[in-house]
């Protein structure tokens, strides 16, 4: 029987955070605001406005194309892009049809594949449309901010390859802080576009297109609904239509919505109200310099240093990210902050304590050393770690907020020599210390328990037991 | 390129535009005539000559990244528009 092949390309649409929108001088952050009051007579698209280009968005795109390993683009334009839609009411968008700002690039997935960029541009986002029984209503907050459009080669060739796409475009745009990231806000939406042939075919065969999904996961089961249902086709010999297919979250369906418009529709046309953008090389230094730490950089920094499955959980969180790379060098201390961080800061009864107030590297390293000493059993260094995130306490020392939890372990030998003995004089261990002669090994755990008792828990155990047994010999 | 009554639908109804029989007629001439001198300019010899994109020769028009207050609120502009609900622009039902 033929095997097929899937063949996914994927077009990522990127909300920009800047403060106002491309061509207004409008806020931009629209989230928690009533419909319709971010706007202004651009965004409208009344006649005789004149779009007023947003100088910080263009550095927000020479930051998100380097973020992409991509060439910039020193000279790029604006076109106008036609179409009908209420949500779009000058009824074409500015965008960058012919000369994008963003050139071939590539994002590196967690297995190492690459996935080439083809180019990313910079354009106006539409308004927003929810549809009732009857009738739509158009809100306009979010005409006018600022996209950059990723667009891929087709080098994806599964579906979970294509959510790995999905997730690492969001880490590499979230990292590079030109996005707030919020996939519940459409702040990243997505496009796939698949086909799936024959594998000894040289051709690919005919795509499909699915708009708008938010989320990694509806990207995958997307892109499996689809391959699914284009090679049962393919196999029954029928012909695969080229359209965009809208996905159903809730059936877990895709459906045909409609033929794709020709390129031609849309009449492009050079943009004639916005003048060139032209770079210099110092322009994209300036943005290369100030350029946070990608995910892939992180990667092969912990490489040697902790597993793959830790690194990519911490990765969803830069600034755990950061706090680790403070850490620099000291490896056993960075494999014990990670380890804290992905076992009790992100453990699920603790998430609300994640805030931006994150331990100094001085508390950690304080701590993991104290955890190294003995001073502070597991448990106790858990306790301590956990008191970080507290407003009351993050400011303190370790050594001090260990102490006010009085939950330091007595390691000074004599201390505990003398403890020991102690707890031997007590009549009610007398029989187990005959016991333990005996030969009888489980009662040392009661006699170290009397010790720890004593000292009122501090006493570290194990140096307990050796003391103990030293005496019981 | 040849222009007919189709092309003059095909454009009405990517524009949105409702145009009686005359009316289409008419443009089916119009375009026909414009698309006529296009052709014209496109026997030109252009290899090695620049696109004029713009006239001005400007570049980096570029504005700072600051909120200013619009002097047209949003009453004012949902003013402009036939229904609205909720301070929404109420439109015939599209999807």
């Amino acid at each position: 029987m033929t095997k097929y092949i899937p063949t996914i390309g994927v077009e990522c649409h990127v909300q920009l955070c800047t403060k106002t929108k491309l061509f207004s001088e409008v806020d931009n952050d629209a989230r928690l605001k009533q419909p319709n009051s971010c706007v202004s007579p651009v965004d409208y698209g009344l006649p005789g406005m004149l779009p007023r280009l947003n100088g910080e968005a263009i550095k927000f795109a020479i930051r998100a194309g380097l973020a992409l390993n991509a060439k910039i683009n020193l000279e790029s334009r604006f076109d106008r892009k036609h179409y009908y839609y209420p949500d779009l009411p000058k009824g074409y968008q500015i965008t960058q049809m012919f000369h994008p700002i963003i050139g071939e690039g590539y994002v590196e997935l967690p297995n190492g594949h690459k996935v080439r960029i083809e180019h990313a541009h910079l354009e106006e986002d539409a308004g927003k449309s929810s549809h009732e029984s009857s009738y739509s209503l158009v809100d306009l907050n979010r005409a006018g901010t600022p996209l950059v459009e990723i667009v891929s080669q087709p080098d994806i060739h599964s579906a979970a390859e294509a959510r790995d796409y999905a997730k690492e475009l969001w880490r590499v745009m979230t990292y590079a802080g030109v996005t707030y990231g919020d996939l519940y806000n459409g702040n990243m939406r997505f496009d796939v576009n698949i086909s799936v042939a024959p594998e000894d075919s040289t051709e690919l065969g005919t795509r499909t297109e699915m708009k708008n999904l938010n989320s990694f996961r509806s990207v995958e089961r997307a892109v499996e609904y689809e391959i699914k249902r284009q090679t049962k086709l393919l196999e029954k010999g029928e012909a695969v239509i080229q359209e965009t297919r809208g996905w159903n979250e809730a059936t877990g369906e895709t459906t045909g919505q409609r033929s794709k418009e020709d390129a031609k529709d849309y009449r492009y046309m050079p943009e004639p109200d916005i003048p060139p953008i032209c770079l210099d090389s110092a322009d994209v230094e300036a943005e290369a310099a100030n350029l946070p730490k990608m995910p892939s950089w992180y990667r092969q920094k912990f490489n040697n240093v902790l597993s793959q499955d830790l690194v990519e959980v911490l990765l969803d969180y830069p600034n755990l990210m950061a706090k680790l790379a403070e850490l620099e060098g000291n490896q056993a201390a960075t494999k014990k902050v990670a380890n804290l961080f992905s076992s009790v800061l992100l453990a699920e009864e603790n998430t609300s304590l994640l805030n931006d107030k994150l331990p100094t590297k001085e508390q950690l390293i304080t701590l993991v050393e104290m955890n190294d000493n003995n001073e502070l059993s597991s448990t106790a260094t858990k306790e301590v770690f956990i008191k970080f995130f507290d407003p009351e306490m993050h400011y303190k020392e370790t050594r001090t907020i260990a102490k006010e939890l009085s939950v330091i372990q007595e390691n000074d030998l004599g201390a505990l020599e003398e403890i020991v003995n102690t707890v031997l004089e007590k009549p009610e261990t007398q029989k187990a210390q005959s016991d333990f002669r005996a030969g009888q090994e489980k009662v040392l755990g009661f006699l170290v328990g009397q010790v720890m008792k004593e000292s009122k828990g501090k006493a570290n155990p194990s140096a307990v037991q050796k003391i103990l047994r030293e005496k019981l010999r | 390129m040849e222009v007919n009554q189709e092309t003059i639908h095909h454009l009405a109804k990517l524009s949105n535009f409702a145009l009686t029989a005359s009316e289409t007629a008419r443009l089916v001439t119009d375009i026909k005539e414009i698309v006529g001198y296009i052709s014209q300019l496109d026997q030109l010899e252009t290899d090695g000559v620049e696109p004029t994109y713009q006239v001005f020769e400007m570049e980096n028009v570029w504005r700072p990244d600051e909120i200013l207050p619009q002097e047209a609120d949003r009453e004012a502009l949902l003013a402009l528009t036939a229904e609205t609900r909720d301070y929404q622009i109420k439109v015939p039902k599209v999807l």
